[in-house]
């Protein structure tokens, strides 16, 4: 008797399954690879926050895979889009800046987005177009470059001036608590605008900003290049004044670290966090699902508390005393300042050259 | 082998044809030019982070080599039964990374770090002295992270060296000093060059120790080719200053390899 007549109906049941299944195993296995998304964004400090917030309920709600790559900052992440030509191994880039957007759409390496992928673009504030290139991104984090001091060792400062000029409020105490950024880091830039601005400059002279950065040297302690890097000289004490991002400000100041941010009486330069889909994105539909949840009301809302920041759309609803210190209106909004990211990104090797020239 | 040349010289090519292409705000543009080089010559600031990546290089290499010799000598000739976990030993920072023993110099030579709390303490200064950011910094950081490559280096040469030469000089009534002079140290060249080649190779490209122990504000080769890179996105200068790097490291390298083996040959 063969072995095939020998088996019961059970067993030839078993034996059609499995042929089957390993048959059909390259179709099964493509199908569950397009259920995984790649997404690059925040790691380090915030990898829990952005997993527990963003990303696990995405998950769920969709029943998907999310692979979060933290590594790399804006400049880093748009660097492998471009090495790649736009297939970077990342279905989302999920943390880049308007000088990257700006540069992506030239280098035509990000795809273009309408509201028929993403249909949340809709209720993002009138400004974001003019920041980046219509439908180049999804802004889903608004934050600003703050002024933060250390409560127990200065006074409150008031304007920018006392950070780009500490001897003439502090005196000759502030000397080596003062921190400095490398324009690498978009905060440094941002705060040599409004040195530039403190001396009727701006964007297109920014002589005024290197007189002042050549006068604040002396007071200077601390020189490093990412926003993360300065924790530690805040937190032993090293550094009492510098400008600082309001997401990261509310973010330690509520966990004890003893300083205060502050807006300057000069106001505040706005920073939009933009995800893109890179054009060589492997999963571009669930990549556009993704930009469109975190732009989801109840998503911004997690998000902003979580992470200290403000909402990219109006009409998010946040408690008053965690809503005075974001932009959350029109008003707001329309006193901020965005300077042109695209003048920004062709000039920023001249700045940091000339930041480098003086500061080394 | 034609494959490894293949994936060493095709890079490199791509690296040179971008070095000699205009960049205009951020991009690559097809304009041939030399204006890389000379935006790199023309700086004081890339000028120094030349002369500070070969004087790192040079002293990294010395250091390693003042340093590794007597331990690897120790290390060949020593009859001790823990031989092996002296080597073990000698050989341990390799087991933890890089960044991790860097940044183990970082809380021992930062401003509030031990360095400072020691000399305060024993009353030899009055105030916290800035060690870091500095090239002195940036030296001691990779010497220790390259010491083992170099003692491992000239173990091998001297392990290499017949003990009856030694034996022979000293039967002929050479002093053990002049031994050590004229036998050993003449025949373990190769080792000292070839150790030396390493320490400074690695050092001269070597990136996280310096941008950790450095700075922003004390630049070398590897660091500003990384901020052009990743950081300004200006890939034409990056690419002519790798090019500069490869070519430089490249002709020493050659050069002391040619000047170890004449040695070894005297």
């Amino acid at each position: 008797m063969s072995y095939c007549l020998a088996m019961n109906r059970s067993s030839r049941r078993r034996f059609l399954k499995r042929s089957a299944a390993a048959l059909a195993a390259p179709y099964i296995i493509t199908a569950r690879a397009q259920e995984t998304l790649v997404v690059n964004t925040q790691g380090g400090e915030y990898q829990e926050l952005v997993e527990r917030v963003v990303i696990r309920p995405f998950e769920k709600k969709f029943g998907v895979k999310v692979l979060h790559d933290p590594t790399g900052t804006a400049s880093q992440d748009y660097a492998k889009i471009r090495a790649s030509r736009g297939a970077p191994g990342f279905d989302v880039a999920g943390l880049l800046t308007p000088p990257e957007v700006i540069l992506g759409v030239k280098e035509g390496l990000l795809e273009k987005l309408t509201e028929r992928e993403v249909p949340n673009l809709r209720h993002l504030w009138d400004k974001t177009w003019q920041v980046i290139p219509p439908g180049s991104g999804a802004p889903h984090t608004l934050q600003y470059a703050a002024l933060v001091y250390h409560k127990e060792k200065l006074e409150r400062p008031r304007s920018w001036t006392d950070y780009w000029e500490p001897q003439k409020k502090y005196g000759a105490k502030v000397k080596g608590h003062v921190i400095q950024y490398n324009p690498a880091n978009l905060l440094s830039v941002y705060a040599l605008i409004h040195a530039a601005q403190l001396g009727g400059g701006g964007v297109d002279n920014m002589e005024p900003a290197w007189q002042r950065l050549k006068a604040q040297k002396a007071f200077v302690g601390v020189v490093v290049t990412g926003s993360a890097e300065a924790v530690p000289h805040f937190e032993n004490g090293e550094v009492w004044i510098s400008p600082y991002w309001s997401a990261r400000s509310g973010y330690y100041i509520d966990r004890g670290l003893p300083f205060e941010m502050i807006i300057p009486d000069e106001g505040v330069i706005g920073l939009f966090d933009v995800a893109c889909v890179p054009v060589g994105a492997k999963n571009k539909k669930l990549a556009y699902e993704f930009l469109n949840w975190r732009l989801d009301p109840a998503i911004q809302r997690e998000w902003a508390l979580a992470y200290f920041s403000s909402p990219t759309r109006p009409g998010v609803e946040l408690p008053a005393k965690f809503a005075a210190s974001q932009l959350t209106t029109q008003e707001q909004l329309a006193k901020t300042q965005f300077p042109d990211s695209d003048v920004i990104g062709a000039r920023r090797k001249d700045w940091t050259l000339k930041w480098q020239e003086i500061m080394a | 082998m034609a494959l490894l040349l293949f994936f060493f010289a095709l890079p490199n090519a791509l690296l040179l044809s971008a070095s000699f292409v205009k960049s205009e705000a951020q991009q690559l543009t097809h304009e041939l030019t030399l204006e890389n080089y000379a935006f790199l010559f023309t700086r004081a600031l890339y000028v120094w982070a030349f002369i500070r990546t070969f004087v790192v290089g040079f002293a990294v290499g010395l250091i390693d080599v003042a340093l590794g010799y007597p331990l690897a000598y120790f290390l060949v000739r020593s009859r001790s039964r823990w031989k092996g976990l002296l080597i073990a030993l000698a050989l341990a920072p390799l087991l933890a990374s890089v960044v991790v023993r860097t940044y183990g110099w970082y809380i021992i030579l930062n401003r509030f770090g031990v360095a400072n709390d020691l000399l305060l303490g024993l009353g030899l200064i009055d105030e916290r002295i800035a060690f870091m950011p500095s090239t002195g910094a940036i030296i001691i950081g990779l010497a220790h992270a390259l010491l083992p490559y170099t003692v491992l280096t000239i173990m091998g040469s001297l392990q290499g060296i017949n003990p009856n030469l030694e034996l022979a000089a000293m039967s002929l009534g050479a002093s053990r000093t002049r031994t050590f002079l004229n036998v050993v140290l003449p025949l373990s060249f190769p080792g000292i060059a070839g150790g030396f080649i390493l320490a400074f190779s690695i050092a001269i490209s070597a990136y996280a120790t310096p941008a950790i122990l450095g700075g922003p504000a004390t630049q070398v080769m590897a660091t500003a080719i990384y901020g052009f890179m990743t950081q300004l996105l200006d890939w034409s200068i990056g690419a002519a200053l790798a090019v500069i790097l490869v070519v430089c490291a490249m002709a020493l390298a050659y050069a002391a390899a040619r000047l170890g083996a004449r040695q070894g040959a005297l």
